[in-house]
């Protein structure tokens, strides 16, 4: 049963970035990408990590993907404009991505991953990630506030009006 | 990791701290300013960075240490390139308060976003945790982005910052990737006990070369090495010029650091890079995909920045070449390859800011950026004329300038270590040839060929001399006195190691 539900998930998540890639509508192409947000959020579910699945649909499916449609909703010109995506160099692109994928497989695969893990019995995350987070992540969890207020007075310094 | 770990941790983290609470204060002390004034925010952050030096050159670094649970590490390596971080900052500060491209602007915060890159580069300087690493490239990077950005109205600098965005996403992306898999296979993200996996020799020769190139895109990006050096051109004649001045030593100077730390720690055999009987890992030759590295970075800077007629761009491409005369020292990357690239950091931030600060006031003065309408400057505006000339004969590695005993102690390292490296020293000193070409493109046109004799003569105002000599002076006479520098680079290869 719960390889069927991770074989149905796998297919979700590649067939919807399928359809993120080769759509020619970018209105469909970011409704396709919720449901590769959504299977990422389902592996980790199969991986324990149900902290980790929450984030997932709640910064993606519930911010970036918003963000996204209303950065599309609220472009300049959206009528006349052509909201179309197409894939030029086919051809090349193809020949490229087989290449890397060829080299990262033949690299990857043969490496006895499974081996080195061991199963383990579901534990609840939250608590223990909050604990890690202000002790021993304590100063890369400081780091990234100021990293993060840097960015906002760029941003905002960006976009603002000179005055 | 209980709270007095936490508090002892803090006591060897005051340089940082003293920044953030600066940079607050920066942000702070700049809402009550108007746009007019708003430059005292800058006298605030070069004082505030002054003070954070004087931390720095206090700082207790005998014995290394590393603090927040082996996050970071308070070693002399570290210390050494935050000095020259904080000091390009203060030099990069003082030149942006003369610049015309800044004036008439909101420029408070301007000076918030060099400190929190300065920050950033502090931490990258002295991470030794997969994570700690990546937050801090980023830090550097988005700030590096936005600075780059900061000349809003004008195409350029929005094409500049978009460029540099599109670039730094792919590559720490890419960067991430390899990380993923080093934490996978090795189920530790400090760099130490990733060193003690590897070692293991468990991991096939194929994987790691995969990791190794993941990698080394995403630090690659950071130094401007080829072939990650595509956003480089694009991004230094678009961002303000001071920035781009900065750009090309400070992040280098750190990402150079990253690079060091990483390898010779993780990606070495002992696992102890402060022993003499250090040696790289075995079943991955990085020593040699590092050296073709650097070949191409020199071989492609140097010819195509023979090519430029715009002098942001030239230095743009010359700055390539140089990472790529840095990356020899990593190659060896023993105790004489280390220091020599730390005192190469040094030097070539004096050359480089030198020659980028004086290409600021040809252009705050005459309105121009074009190497031919440097024609008959050194009658026109002979200091000027005559501090170039030594920046451009420093940059080149002509005796007897700072530049010169750099490379020496770079070309010295490589042959030392032994015949196989033989042939890269050589391709370097080939370079140098190159290079001299188009370094003496713009004496040459200061000194040589039909001169216009003006009647009056141009001077810098006072503050920009100053500046200018005090950047000028250790190329000229650092090694005379004896070189301190160089000793000093000596004692700075000390890293932590658990």
């Amino acid at each position: 049963m719960a390889d069927f539900i991770f074989w149905i998930i796998w297919a979700l998540i590649v067939a919807s970035a399928a359809l993120v890639a080769f759509g020619n509508n970018l209105i469909h192409s970011v409704f396709a990408l919720m449901g590769t947000f959504l299977g990422v959020a389902g592996i980790y579910i199969f991986l324990n990590a149900d902290f980790l699945a929450v984030t997932q649909i709640v910064v993606y499916v519930g911010g970036i993907l918003v963000l996204l449609v209303f950065g599309i909703m609220l472009t300049n010109k959206i009528s006349s404009a052509q909201i179309s995506q197409s894939s030029v160099q086919k051809w090349l692109g193809l020949i490229v991505v087989l290449g890397v994928l060829t080299i990262i497989l033949t690299a990857v695969l043969p490496h006895d991953w499974v081996g080195s893990i061991t199963p383990m019995a579901f534990n609840e995350t939250v608590a223990g990630i909050g604990k890690l987070l202000f002790t021993e992540y304590l100063i890369l969890f400081e780091i990234a506030s100021v990293l993060l207020l840097g960015a906002l007075i760029g941003a905002a310094t960006l976009a603002r009006k000179e005055l | 990791m209980n709270l007095n770990q936490i508090m002892t941790d803090l006591s060897y983290f005051i340089p940082e701290m003293m920044l953030t609470v600066i940079l607050l204060m920066v942000i702070v002390f700049d809402l009550f300013q108007k746009a007019e004034t708003s430059i005292r925010a800058g006298y605030l952050a070069l004082g505030g960075l002054a003070l954070v030096t004087l931390s720095l050159v206090g700082q207790d670094v005998s014995t290394p240490t590393g603090i927040f649970s082996n996050m970071l590490a308070v070693d002399g390596f570290g210390r050494y390139i935050k000095l020259v971080v904080t000091i390009g900052a203060m030099l990069v500060m003082w030149m942006s308060f003369n610049s015309n491209e800044l004036k008439e602007r909101r420029v408070g915060e301007y000076y918030v976003l060099i400190l929190t890159l300065v920050l950033g580069m502090f931490f990258l300087a002295s991470a030794t945790h997969l994570l700690s690493i990546y937050i801090a490239l980023e830090m550097v990077s988005i700030m590096s982005y936005l600075l780059s950005g900061y000349l809003k109205e004008q195409m350029r600098s929005n094409e500049a910052s978009i460029k540099y965005v599109v670039f730094g996403a792919f590559s720490s992306g890419i960067l991430l990737y390899g990380f993923s898999l080093l934490y996978g296979l090795t189920g530790s993200a400090d760099i130490v006990e990733i060193q003690a996996a590897l070692a293991a020799g468990t991991i096939s020769p194929a994987l790691m070369l995969l990791i190794l190139v993941l990698v080394l895109v995403g630090f690659g990006y950071k130094i401007a090495a080829v072939p990650f050096h595509f956003w480089t051109p694009d991004v230094y004649e678009g961002a303000p010029a001071p920035i781009t001045a900065f750009l090309s030593v400070a992040p280098k100077a750190a990402g150079f650091a990253i690079i060091i730390r990483f390898f010779n720690v993780a990606f070495s055999n002992a696992g102890n890079p402060n022993l003499e009987a250090w040696t790289a890992l075995e079943n991955m030759n990085w020593q040699a995909v590092i050296g073709v590295l650097s070949v191409l970075s020199m071989t492609v800077g140097n010819v195509v920045a023979l090519q430029q007629t715009n002098i942001k761009r030239m230095l743009a491409y010359s700055s390539i070449a140089h990472a790529g005369y840095m990356l020899l020292g990593v190659v060896v990357a023993d105790q004489t390859g280390i220091a020599a690239i730390l005192y190469y950091a040094a030097i070539y931030m004096l050359m480089n800011l030198g020659a980028f600060f004086v290409a600021i006031h040809i252009k705050n003065a005459f309105d121009t950026e074009d190497i031919e309408d440097y024609q008959s400057l050194g009658y026109k505006a002979p200091v000027l004329g005559v501090l170039m000339a030594i920046f451009m004969f420093s940059l080149t590695g002509l005796p007897p300038t700072g530049g010169f005993v750099a490379k020496f102690y770079l070309f010295r390292a490589l042959i030392e270590y032994g015949d196989q490296y033989f042939w890269l020293a050589l391709i370097g000193l080939v370079n140098g040839v190159i290079s001299l070409y188009y370094y003496m493109r713009v004496v040459k046109a200061m000194y040589f060929g039909k001169m216009e004799l003006p009647g009056s003569v141009h001077n810098a105002p006072l503050n920009v001399t100053i500046l200018l000599v005090i950047l000028a002076l250790p190329l000229l006479f650092g090694w005379m006195i004896g070189d301190p520098l160089s000793a000093y680079a000596q004692d700075a290869v000390q890293f932590f190691i658990k």
